[in-house]
């Protein structure tokens, strides 16, 4: 078995080299053609699948449905107060936030705050296409 | 010498695969598809039967039910599931993409939330004053440094704020979509009921070894009713980053999707068929569910 397939190998090699003996193949390269620099080839990045934060990812979403609703998928957003669960355009979430966090605001952001208001509301109402 | 090696490697019974070999990741494991589910007259006992009242026209689905004690222990039963969570054909496959793909279940405090935030030019530092006068210097005319025009000047239409992109699915569409990828698991044959989580040791190279045997999948999802898990399984699973423990409050269809395998027990079932189906025959609420109701829960 061994011996016959060894014999053939042999054959498909010495097959091979009558072959190329026959017909030349040369390459020629000139230099001009696209060099790929191995060493600049970035590794791809290892992503790890199963970390904690992926596997847990998702998990207690349907806790109303499931869970009497006693508890809201909402309250488990980690977020700014004034932004769980709630969702608006720019004015709205301002207002929101002036009314809810507005006391307790620096000076200074308070300011800004207000001006930023001031200019949404005179932009949404009074110019554009709707108002 | 090298050939006759090589040769000799295609009469050895070891499978040793290739190093640079890449398979296809919806490879199906043909051992797992051996088993197939339990025939009419088998003659294990019927564990749980449905309470639910079933329609005229659907028959329950049958499944094994496994013990965790032991490795090469037989099915202890069958179990009855409600085909209505479990054998639910998606009649649109828009509210199943919807339910499933689109994070129906999920609010990611990263994906529902930007913190991105530029300054305007009216809150960048300084630029109150006219750079220089309006004619005569030759210089383009400008109002303030802190323009959009300007090097370090404010951002025109830039991100604002926190912002924020929450939103909810319609409550029956998230119902729909846990039956539907319970439906899905269960017709893969990726759903297994078992008794209760009680194991052994608490070793996790036993649940490991466990899982390999019983061909159940890479990663496996096991699914309790209860918060407080036995001390053993706790333990044993702790280690493991593909073998995750949930309470059932806790099901989620991002989960499912993303663990090969999802166990629940007995009670598990029967928790999940109760919520799912109620919300097939309620009405629609006049307040929100959490205030209190006379008949529910």
């Amino acid at each position: 078995m061994f011996a016959l397939g060894g014999l053939l190998r042999v054959g498909s090699t010495f097959f091979q080299s009558a072959g190329t003996l026959l017909l030349p193949v040369r390459t020629i390269s000139t230099g001009t053609c696209c060099q790929i620099r191995m060493h600049a080839i970035p590794q791809p990045k290892q992503v790890d699948r199963w970390n904690e934060k992926r596997t847990m990812f998702g998990v207690y979403d349907n806790i109303g449905i499931l869970g009497d609703f006693k508890a809201h998928p909402k309250d488990l957003i980690i977020a700014p107060c004034w932004l769980k669960g709630f969702r608006g355009n720019e004015l709205q979430r301002l207002t929101r936030k002036k009314k809810m966090v507005g006391d307790r605001m620096t000076t200074l952001d308070r300011h800004n705050l207000e001006k930023r208001i001031r200019f949404l509301y005179k932009r949404f109402n009074r110019t554009g296409k709707h108002r | 010498r090298g050939a006759a090696r090589r040769f000799a490697s295609s009469f050895s019974s070891e499978t040793a695969l290739p190093p640079n070999l890449r398979l296809p990741s919806n490879l199906v494991d043909p051992d797992r598809l051996k088993r197939p589910p339990p025939p009419e007259d088998s003659s294990l006992p019927l564990i749980r039967k449905c309470e639910a009242a079933l329609p005229a026209h659907l028959s329950p689905v049958r499944t094994w039910v496994d013990t965790l004690e032991s490795k090469d222990s037989e099915p202890l039963g069958l179990t009855e599931l409600h085909p209505d969570v479990f054998a639910v054909t998606p009649r649109h496959v828009e509210t199943f993409h919807r339910a499933e793909l689109r994070f129906s279940d999920h609010f990611s405090f990263k994906l529902i939330f930007s913190h991105a935030n530029t300054k305007v030019r009216s809150e960048v530092r300084g630029g109150g004053r006219k750079p220089w006068k309006q004619k005569g210097s030759g210089r383009a005319r400008h109002g303030s440094i802190r323009s959009p025009l300007w090097r370090g000047g404010g951002v025109s239409h830039g991100p604002r704020g926190p912002n924020s992109y929450y939103y909810m699915l319609p409550m029956k569409v998230r119902v729909q979509g846990l039956k539907v990828a319970l439906s899905s698991k269960m017709a893969q044959q990726y759903l297994h009921v078992v008794d209760s989580l009680n194991i052994p040791t608490p070793d996790s190279q036993y649940l490991l070894e466990l899982i390999r045997d019983r061909h159940w999948g890479e990663s496996v999802l096991l699914v309790d009713v209860s918060q407080e898990f036995p001390e053993n399984i706790l333990q044993a699973t702790a280690n493991l980053k593909t073998v995750n423990l949930i309470p059932a409050i806790g099901l989620n269809v991002h989960s499912m999707l993303k663990h090969e395998a999802v166990i629940l027990t007995l009670d598990t079932v029967r928790f999940l068929e109760e919520k799912l189906l109620w919300h097939d025959k309620r009405y629609t609420f006049l307040y929100p569910f959490k205030l209190p109701y006379s008949d529910f829960p």
